[in-house]
């Protein structure tokens, strides 16, 4: 296990590639894991909050971490190394994220209400089918369940999450719709997710969210970020119109 | 400082050197594609490197200054050509108000980029004035330029760019006897790409890493700021595992499911999921920025520490350059 290689705080090496001149990656694990996210997420925290001369930013991903930086700003620091990448790797091995428990926190739980079926989403019976249940059931399954994000990607704001009920799996269409609309809940295979914006996609669209997944003018314009719990609450078309006049 | 656009052409933007803050949040860099020309662009008026320039595509396009100007302009996409005279790149242009200035056909590349004095005034989105078109949002009101636009420039003229303008103020274009030689930072072989061994590479079988490094490619026709798809031999799997999305960049060369190579322009996805087999060293970006369909290039490879070297000699040169431009204008 990796995982607990990076974890004790030994002096076992941390993995670490260069992705380019300007970044590095590092490698957590092999496998999607709730633990290593929140490994990630800890790791992810303590270097934001003990930045080196010239990082520039991270990128959370299911087994990784990617370190953006200036190599003008690194080589010119006096860390350990003869080129960037060892300069930033000699730092990273410095960071021992042992019991910090930064995930927990950092990591929002969040509610998201959810206007499912009718024309918000007009796929809510194909999933319903394809899975011998009936329309409130699905709804049943989908706000029972709580899902971990594990990392922001695609387009902005999109969440990629977990924690969805098998019973809930189905194929995504054969040919893709040409406008899914900002806040349609989908479902993919054994994925659920929010397309922030809008954009051609293939997934079953089951519902949608008022909140505002995307939005430039917050100073975090995703509303998730990776470590956050979520669960879906659903609401009628009333509740819907109100909240997005409030437009959260 | 302002211009009216007469001729919007093929895609124009607004762009500056990218927004790396907001990758976490799947914001993609952006940015101007040819970095390079955009900073030789902003130098030669004096300006910093990270003043917004107008990302033109191809050629197609005019604009009218409304006030007297000082501008600039870099890239292979196109000329200026003012009153059917050819205007010399890389060096600051005066024109005074009610000049139309055209942009005509370089067959040479694909993107040229317009600097002026003080840098073109948009508000900073997520701190970058970078448009991203498939979100919306960025540079001039999230869009590309239309015909009737009205651009200005910041308020604030450095005293570089002032002494420049000082100099240069006159009755109709002038433009001094000095330039910024483009062509000494870019290698001669402009469709030879240098890359670095990405951390899949292993993952394709030998004769594929070789013809990846031996064959020619060509830019396809479904090629955007976005990304370049490659034609050429398709690559073998001999690893089949799933790789699952991690962070990618502008240069990252992905490999499809069909075997087919893709290189990740400004506009990228943060993440992909796709086995990378190279990674384009940041000094040959820009010469990819000026590929188009059609165009055969191949790769070298070259290590991770020489693109390193490469890199930081290329800002070295950057540096004296900005160093030369000011000693010419200490004394003024």
């Amino acid at each position: 296990m990796i995982k607990e290689e990076s974890c004790s705080g030994t002096n076992i090496p941390l993995k670490i590639y260069g992705l380019s001149e300007k970044s590095v990656t590092i490698t957590f694990g092999t496998t999607i894991d709730i633990d290593l996210l929140d490994l990630i997420t800890d790791f992810n925290q303590l270097l934001l909050e003990n930045p080196f001369s010239g990082l520039i930013s991270t990128v959370p991903a299911y087994t990784t971490l990617t370190v953006f930086y200036d190599p003008l700003m690194v080589m010119s620091s006096d860390l350990p190394g003869e080129v960037g990448f060892e300069k930033v790797s000699a730092y990273l091995n410095n960071i021992v994220p042992t019991q910090t428990k930064k995930a927990a926190q950092v990591a929002n739980e969040l509610v998201i209400p959810v206007c499912y079926g009718g024309h918000f989403g007009p796929d809510l019976t194909t999933v319903a089918l394809a899975n011998h249940l009936t329309e409130t059931e699905v709804i049943d399954i989908h706000t029972g369940g709580h899902y971990t994000i594990f990392m922001i990607g695609f387009v902005p704001g999109f969440a990629y999450m977990g924690g969805m009920d098998d019973r809930l799996s189905t194929p995504r269409k054969n040919v893709p719709t040409a406008k899914i609309p900002a806040g349609s809940v989908g479902i993919a295979g054994n994925q659920t997710g929010i397309y922030p914006m809008e954009t051609p996609g293939g997934w079953q669209i089951i519902g949608r969210t008022p909140l505002k997944m995307f939005d430039v003018n917050r100073a975090q314009p995703s509303l998730l970020k990776g470590g956050d719990r979520v669960t879906f609450k659903a609401i009628d078309q009333a509740e819907f119109n109100t909240l997005l006049e409030i437009g959260i | 400082m302002k211009i009216s656009i007469i001729k919007p052409g093929l895609l124009s933007t607004v762009q500056d050197m990218g927004r790396y803050r907001f990758l976490s949040q799947a914001v993609p860099v952006s940015g101007a594609m040819d970095e390079l020309a955009h900073r030789l662009a902003n130098k030669a008026v004096g300006n910093d490197d990270h003043c917004a320039t107008i990302e033109f595509t191809y050629a197609d396009a005019a604009f009218k200054a409304e006030t007297p100007v000082l501008i600039s302009y870099s890239g292979d996409g196109a000329f200026l050509v003012y009153n059917d005279e050819l205007i010399p790149a890389e060096k600051p242009l005066f024109f005074s108000a009610g000049s139309v200035i055209k942009l005509v056909n370089n067959p040479n590349g694909v993107r040229t980029y317009l600097a002026i004095a003080g840098g073109w005034q948009v508000p900073d989105v997520m701190e970058s004035k970078s448009t991203y078109l498939t979100a919306g949002f960025g540079g001039f009101n999230g869009r590309t330029l239309q015909k009737g636009d009205v651009l200005v420039s910041g308020a604030d003229i450095n005293q570089l760019s002032n002494k420049i303008l000082n100099q240069l103020i006159g009755r109709s274009l002038t433009y001094p006897n000095w330039s910024i030689l483009r062509d000494s930072l870019l290698p001669e072989k402009r469709k030879k790409i240098r890359v670095v061994p990405a951390n899949e590479i292993g993952w394709f079988d030998a004769a594929s890493i070789l013809s990846f490094l031996t064959h020619s490619y060509t830019i396809g026709l479904r090629s955007n700021r976005m990304g370049y798809q490659l034609t050429g031999k398709p690559l073998v799997r001999k690893v089949k595992q799933e790789l699952l999305s991690t962070a990618v960049s502008p240069g990252t060369i992905q490999v499809t499911g069909s075997g087919d190579l893709v290189i990740l322009m400004a506009d990228c996805q943060t993440t992909g999921g796709y086995p990378r087999i190279g990674h384009v060293a940041a000094v040959d970006l820009p010469l990819c920025a000026q590929l188009k369909p059609g165009d055969s290039i191949q790769f070298s490879e070259i290590s991770r520490d020489e693109a390193e070297e490469l890199y930081l000699e290329r800002e070295h040169d950057l540096l004296l350059i900005s160093k030369a431009i000011n000693l010419k204008y200490t004394d003024i």
